[in-house]
Formats: structure tokens, sequence, C-alpha cells
């Protein structure tokens, strides 16, 4: 496949030069492909959108700060501190519930969350965590369906539905899941070093609904 | 068995586990009583009712937790953030 995310190992490199060790490498690496897997009649019903170089740092309030921390989000960057359960994005770019006192900051490029620590600094722990989960985007027809496979919460709309964020557990793995729209759309988050547990799991749970990867931004 | 977790919700028990008691409170410092000592690791109440324990939401949340819940049925009639119930203690334990 011309656009795998990975270069096998017996696969010819084109530069004379072997990559450095230290390359970026996707969290994805080594597991997914782009391409279409499963069932292959038919429109996708799972679209598999692996997110790379994303920007994401915990954010954990001081105790008693939460207030302060929460006036200081929304008048240095314009964010609202998400209640309990609840992601506060626009567009790529906010904030997920992650916990008591807790929240994932996510944006679109590493460079997005750039002076987050700074402005927090007294009322909120600020750690990058941009190289420590795997992130991938589940959409399509049939997305709520495979999800539901792996996931012991309910995923109907009556239960779950877009803006909202729940952290359980897929295949014993530890994963954080919000809803990104009402068509639906997900993403998932895991940890880095889980994520060939979690594509093992992922693929075949969509197989059967035809499912379509990509990555992006594209490369 | 499913717990009403305060900050996710109703979940499995799978994603909790469980630590017991959470009556006992640990005795002060190093001037602790040898005897208060031992009482506190070892001696617990094997109640038939309701039972207030401590649960970690360790696929959830991560927040410890105080659940009442009968040991005859495993019916729960409370689950507070076990956070919130040691500063309660803590004021009680000022006022």
């Amino acid at each position: 496949m011309s656009d795998a995310v990975t270069t096998s190992a017996s696969a010819p490199r084109s530069a004379g030069t072997p990559r450095s060790a230290w390359a970026p490498r996707s969290a994805w690496a080594g597991f997914a492909q782009a391409g279409r897997h499963g069932r292959p009649q038919g429109e996708a019903g799972v679209h598999l959108t692996l997110r790379e170089g994303v920007g994401l740092a915990t954010v954990i309030a001081a105790d008693g700060q939460e207030a302060s921390l929460g006036r200081i989000l929304t008048d240095r960057l314009g964010w609202s501190l998400p209640e309990i359960g609840a992601a506060h994005l626009v567009g790529e770019q906010g904030l997920i519930w992650s916990g008591p006192g807790q929240w994932l900051a996510i944006a679109e490029t590493r460079a997005g969350l750039h002076g987050l620590a700074q402005a927090l600094h007294g009322v909120a722990a600020v750690t990058d965590q941009s190289d420590a989960r795997a992130l991938v985007r589940v959409s399509g027809p049939d997305a709520r369906r495979a999800l539901s496979k792996g996931v012991a919460i309910d995923l109907h709309p009556r239960a779950f539905r877009a803006g909202q964020v729940a952290i359980t557990a897929i295949a014993h793995v530890g994963a954080q899941i919000w809803q990104r729209d009402e068509a639906p759309s997900y993403d998932l988050a895991v940890a880095r070093s889980f994520a060939g547990s979690v594509w093992t799991w992922l693929s075949h749970a969509c197989a059967e609904f035809g499912c379509a990867v990509n990555r992006e931004p594209e490369r | 068995m499913r717990i009403r977790c305060p900050y996710c919700g109703e979940r499995d028990n799978g994603e909790f586990s469980y630590l017991g008691d959470a009556a006992p409170t640990r005795p002060d410092g190093m001037g602790a009583e040898a005897a208060a000592m031992h009482d506190y690791v070892y001696l617990r109440e094997n109640r038939a009712g309701a039972h207030r324990e401590l649960w970690y939401h360790g696929s959830g949340c991560r927040a410890w937790l105080v659940v009442t819940r009968d040991t005859r049925t495993h019916a729960i009639d409370d689950v507070s953030p076990a956070r919130d119930v040691a500063r309660t203690r803590r004021t009680g334990e000022a006022a």
C-alpha cells in the first residue's frame, strides 16, 4: 500500500542515509495502515482517522483554585472550563473533562498550547501529553455500533451526546472518549503504549462494517 | 453490580477496585500506640447490612469513593467522593 502509515523494515528506503531513531514517529506506526479494511463491499461503515501532531496537555487544578482557573482560561484564552463529563471544543481546540479537577487541553498542533503553563501558573499543573496518547477519530454511519462493542457505557443518544466525554475501558485498556457531533463522530484517546492492543480491537470491531483508515493531517 | 460514580454515572463494577471498610482512621503519627496501630491495620467489623466502604474508580475518573452497600443484597444506598468525606471528617473534628 503506497500510503502505509509506517515503513516496514523490509521496505526499500528512498534516501541513502538511515532514518534517525529519534525521528518523530506516529503512535499508530507499525499497527495501523491507511486504506480500506474489513468488508470490501459498499460504502465504508466506519472511518478511522489517525490524528497526528495534535497538542495535548493535562490541566490539574491546584486545591481550591478551580474558580480562578476557570476565570483565567476565559479571560486569557476565551476557553470555558467544562463541567463534569463535558468537552468544550471550538473546532479542534479546547478542554475535555478528565476527572475531578482535571482536564485535557487539546489543540490542532503542539504549538497551539504554547504558553498555557505560564498562563495557569499557580492555579493549575500543566503537563504536555502530546506524545503520550494515541488519538483516533471514529466516524461514519456505523461508528456508534462499532464502539459499542467495546465499551460498557451506553452510547445511545439518550445517554451520550455531542459534547460529552467518558473515561472508561476498552478491551481492558483505559480510554477517554468524547463525542464530537451527532453524526455521530467520536475521538478516542488511549495511552500511547497501548496503541497496538487498541488497534487490534478497533480494526476487528470495525471489520464487519467496512472500514476506511486515513491519517490527519495527510503527509 | 453497578456503582453510580458521582462523577461518571452508573458504571460496571469491573471498573472499580475494592479497598474495604471506610471507618478506620489512621492513628496519629509516630506517637501512636502499637495496640492502636494493630487495631487500625487488622480489626474490622464483619457487618451483615449497611456497610460504608472504599472503592477506587481506577478504570474511570480515578477517584476514591465511599460506597454504602448492604452486604446481604449488594444494594447501594449512597456513593460519595472520599475527598468530601475526609474533608467533612476533618472539619467535624476541628469544630
